[in-house]
């Protein structure tokens, strides 16, 4: 699964500490899941893709072998 | 939503004495393997056994015996010292952590094993005897030492 929290984070101008405090998780989880090393829960996926105000899909996508 | 599988860990303020009582242990193993042993005679008291079988003498069950507690004492903060640092939540407690503890028990029971199984082929007698005897505590050590490194290996390289 690849994703674009970098960008958005980057977009919105959010250190990984930010985005860590606004939805109440580690930054290992927020660094984790920009590296590609961690997909995040349904829950967390949402929670994030809510901070940004954008839908899952935009943020988080399948890739071929997955 | 509710956080699942998160139940059995016990609060984070447990993880400061935890680590007190880890580090006291570790020192007073230190000791022990100093004083060639003799320290497991400190602190001599009437302790009861379940089953008792001494070198001299016969076995029995409920005896009340004399014995160094010192090691015992070692023991029981390693124990439950490990316990207590592996088992308490961290300040932010969420699912990637929990992932993190998880997959640093698993690394540590192979790693252990590893080692055991190489001792059993290729040590033996009294060296034996202490590995037996460091194994009694490793698979704590080697989690909580793999736990930590993987938590701060993921706070580095903030681009």
């Amino acid at each position: 699964m690849k994703n674009k929290l970098k960008v958005q984070r980057a977009m919105h101008d959010f250190t990984q500490a930010d985005v860590a405090d606004r939805i109440g998780v580690t930054r290992q989880s927020i660094n984790a899941i920009e590296k590609g090393k961690y997909v995040p829960s349904t829950v967390l996926a949402l929670k994030i893709a809510k901070l940004f105000n954008e839908s899952v899909e935009n943020i988080f996508t399948l890739e071929e072998n997955d | 939503m509710k956080e699942m599988g998160k139940s059995y860990l016990l609060p984070n303020k447990y993880k400061v004495v935890g680590w007190i009582l880890f580090v006291l242990g570790i020192c007073g193993g230190a000791v022990m393997y100093i004083t060639d042993f003799d320290a497991m005679e400190f602190l001599s008291i009437k302790v009861m056994t379940i089953y008792s079988d001494p070198i001299l003498g016969k076995p029995s069950f409920f005896k009340v015996i004399d014995n160094g507690v010192f090691d015992e004492l070692v023991a029981v903060l390693l124990i439950v010292g490990g316990f207590l640092v592996g088992f308490s939540k961290e300040k932010i407690e969420d699912e990637f952590i929990y992932k993190l503890r998880k997959d640093s028990l698993v690394w540590a029971l192979i790693v252990n094993y590893s080692i055991l199984l190489i001792a059993i082929l290729f040590v033996y007698d009294v060296p034996f005897m202490h590995v037996l005897m460091i194994n009694m505590f490793t698979p704590l050590l080697f989690f909580v030492i793999r736990f930590s490194v993987l938590k701060s290996k993921y706070l580095r390289h903030e681009e």
